[in-house]
């Protein structure tokens, strides 16, 4: 990346016989909102407290601009950060709070008022300011959080988890703030979770970490459509696979055979025929229809109905189940357990997978 | 019915009997203290204050009662500074080291005040601390800072640890974290700690006697000295005076509680 904000170089850090960062390199661009998302122990959080400061690496480096920080304590890193459970200081009032880094910085007191000011305007929280922390709701925690670790304008933004503690509905608000906080404020957010819509909603690029390495890393839109791995495929979003093997044809139309069936993949890379692959087939990829009007034959076994979509699962003798998502608006069919039916895909939709 | 009215009755005797024996000791300073004689004995002729009189214009009880509460304060005062480093230390740290250092900070608790004592005694002869305010703050401070680092272990039970990291991000020091997020949560605990090292301070005689002569005079001292040479019922007085000042305080505890 060229202008690359932070980086981190072979990181690696054990626990014991567990490997929580497995050599990991990454580059963060300015500006940018990076997501890292795992399950839990995927090694997300313990890559954020390291670019934090808390975790000390047992090898690889880190740095910012060009400049190692790799040794450098929390406090002199200037990077703002947003924990999970927020972390407020419960002695202190909101304004108390965002002041904090600011008389750290020993920056004078009516300097710290007008900057105190605006981060209140900048979460809508001015009428909360004399208030102390357990006399607001979550939600205004949260903003009263993010205020205090923007105040001291860091070219950085961590935030771990930050909106796991709050409700559906609520969570989904925050998720548009923090979008438009990104874009008005151009500070490079890293962002970690374990929720693959919060990822995929607020994301330039998503870091996907498996057992302390990284899987792979893209943009949301790159990264549900061509997964590499079936552990990708598997996290973000559903995913069908299917055992192909690959019979010929050439670089964007590849013929494979599975399940008794054979059908085209629009693939750039063509693996070498004869070769067995491992393909991913996303459910809404699937078009559903009557007995006849698509490629192959199957049986559905069960309907789940999720309102705007319906999920099918059909049977086939060779392929097993299929798992497929159509709006129900536009089914055309009624789906019911027992009904014969067809289905199939454009050669687009299949994506195949590196044996990982 | 009826039994369960005799069991009912039975239970009440006994707990009352209870109360009143773990309170009738105590109580009984209460008479003794207003008697009209010269030695201890319940009041004969009738009530009298001479002896609160005595006790508050003898300068030998009002300066040993100084002293208790000299050294009681300097003892709170130390053992709260240096049990609330300790455990800030331990709480930070976590780890397995820190867990064995809290069991041994807390063996003064556990060894005989005796066998204590006799260690204080040898030491402080080779130290030069016998009989001096200074040997005596610096052994009630030992005795008491097992108290003090609990209750602050306690305070900070409940502090999240990622507040003091929220403040280490911010750019605060180590230091300017300690006072600025870790100290105020410990608050609580530091004041229990304080009142618990200057009532384990005031109330200490077993070290008091090993380690003292004749210059460092404190009330519990002058208070088991009293028995020793004369029964004067000045002493009666003084427990009397202390046991009020106790439950006006705790009084005053409970009514802000509430």
């Amino acid at each position: 990346m060229s202008n690359s904000v932070l980086s981190v170089r072979n990181a690696v850090k054990r626990y014991g016989p567990v490997r929580a960062l497995d050599d990991v390199s990454l580059e963060i661009g300015d500006g940018e909102f990076l997501t890292l998302l795992g399950p839990s122990g995927s090694g997300k959080t313990t890559l954020l407290t390291a670019i934090a400061g808390f975790t000390e690496l047992d090898s690889g480096s880190l740095s910012l601009r060009g400049t190692d920080i790799t040794g450098q304590t929390p406090d002199k890193r200037n990077f703002g950060m947003v924990f999970q459970g927020y972390a407020l200081f419960p002695n202190m009032t909101v304004a108390g709070n965002i002041a904090f880094p600011l008389k750290v910085r020993k920056w004078n007191s009516s300097d710290i008022n007008t900057r105190v000011a605006e981060c209140l305007a900048l979460v809508q929280m001015e009428k909360y300011a004399d208030r102390l922390p357990s006399q607001l709701s979550g939600g205004q925690q949260q903003r009263v959080a993010l205020a205090r670790a923007l105040s001291f304008r860091p070219s950085v933004l961590l935030l771990d988890e930050p909106l796991s503690a709050l409700d559906k509905k609520l969570r989904a608000d925050l998720q548009w703030e923090l979008k438009d906080l990104h874009r008005q404020l151009g500070v490079t957010f890293i962002y970690v979770t374990h929720d693959q819509d919060e990822a995929l909603s607020m994301s330039d690029r998503i870091v996907i970490l498996k057992d302390g390495s990284i899987q792979q890393i893209g943009g949301p839109g790159e990264l549900y459509n061509a997964p590499r791995t079936p552990f990708v495929a598997d996290f973000l979003g559903k995913s069908n696979f299917i055992e192909a093997e690959v019979t010929g044809g050439a670089p964007g139309a590849v013929q494979c055979a599975a399940g008794g069936e054979s059908f085209t993949v629009a693939s750039a890379a063509a693996p070498a025929t004869g070769s067995r692959r491992k393909l991913a087939l996303r459910p809404e990829r699937v078009r559903i229809g009557a007995p006849g009007a698509e490629a192959f034959t199957g049986q559905v076994r069960q309907l789940s109905y999720l309102g705007e979509r319906a999920h099918v699962i059909v049977t086939h003798p060779g392929l097993g189940e299929i798992l497929v998502s159509c709006p129900t608006w536009k089914a055309g069919i009624t789906p019911e357990p027992g009904l014969g039916v067809s289905f199939g895909w454009d050669s687009d939709a299949c994506v195949f997978l590196e044996d990982a | 019915m009826h039994n369960r009215s005799f069991f009912r009755i039975f239970m009440q005797t006994g707990a009352w009997l209870i109360l009143a024996f773990l309170l009738l000791p105590m109580l009984v300073v209460i008479p003794v203290s207003l008697t009209d004689k010269s030695y201890i004995s319940l009041p004969q002729d009738g009530l009298s204050m001479q002896h609160y009189t005595n006790y508050f214009t003898s300068a030998e009880w009002l300066w040993a009662t100084g002293t208790s509460l000299f050294i009681g304060v300097g003892v709170a005062l130390c053992a709260t500074v240096l049990g609330t480093a300790f455990a800030i230390g331990c709480w930070f740290l976590s780890d397995r080291m820190s867990t064995i250092a809290r069991w041994i900070l807390i063996t003064p608790i556990l060894v005989p005040p005796v066998v204590q004592s006799l260690g204080f005694y040898r030491f402080w002869v080779q130290l030069g601390l016998i009989d001096t305010y200074t040997g005596v703050i610096l052994a009630h401070t030992l005795l008491a800072l097992p108290y003090v680092s609990i209750s602050v272990f306690a305070a900070l039970a409940n502090l999240d640890r990622r507040i003091p990291q929220a403040a280490r991000s911010l750019g605060a020091s180590v230091w300017t974290t300690v006072i600025s997020v870790v100290v105020p949560a410990a608050k609580p605990g530091m004041m229990a700690g304080a009142i618990f090292a200057f009532i384990v301070s005031f109330d200490e005689i077993v070290g008091v006697l090993f380690i003292t002569v004749r210059n460092v005079q404190t009330l519990p001292k002058m208070i088991w000295q009293g028995i020793q040479d004369n029964i004067d019922p000045t002493i009666a007085a003084v427990a009397t005076v202390l046991t009020v000042i106790t439950l006006v305080l705790m009084a005053v505890g409970a009514l802000r509680k509430s």
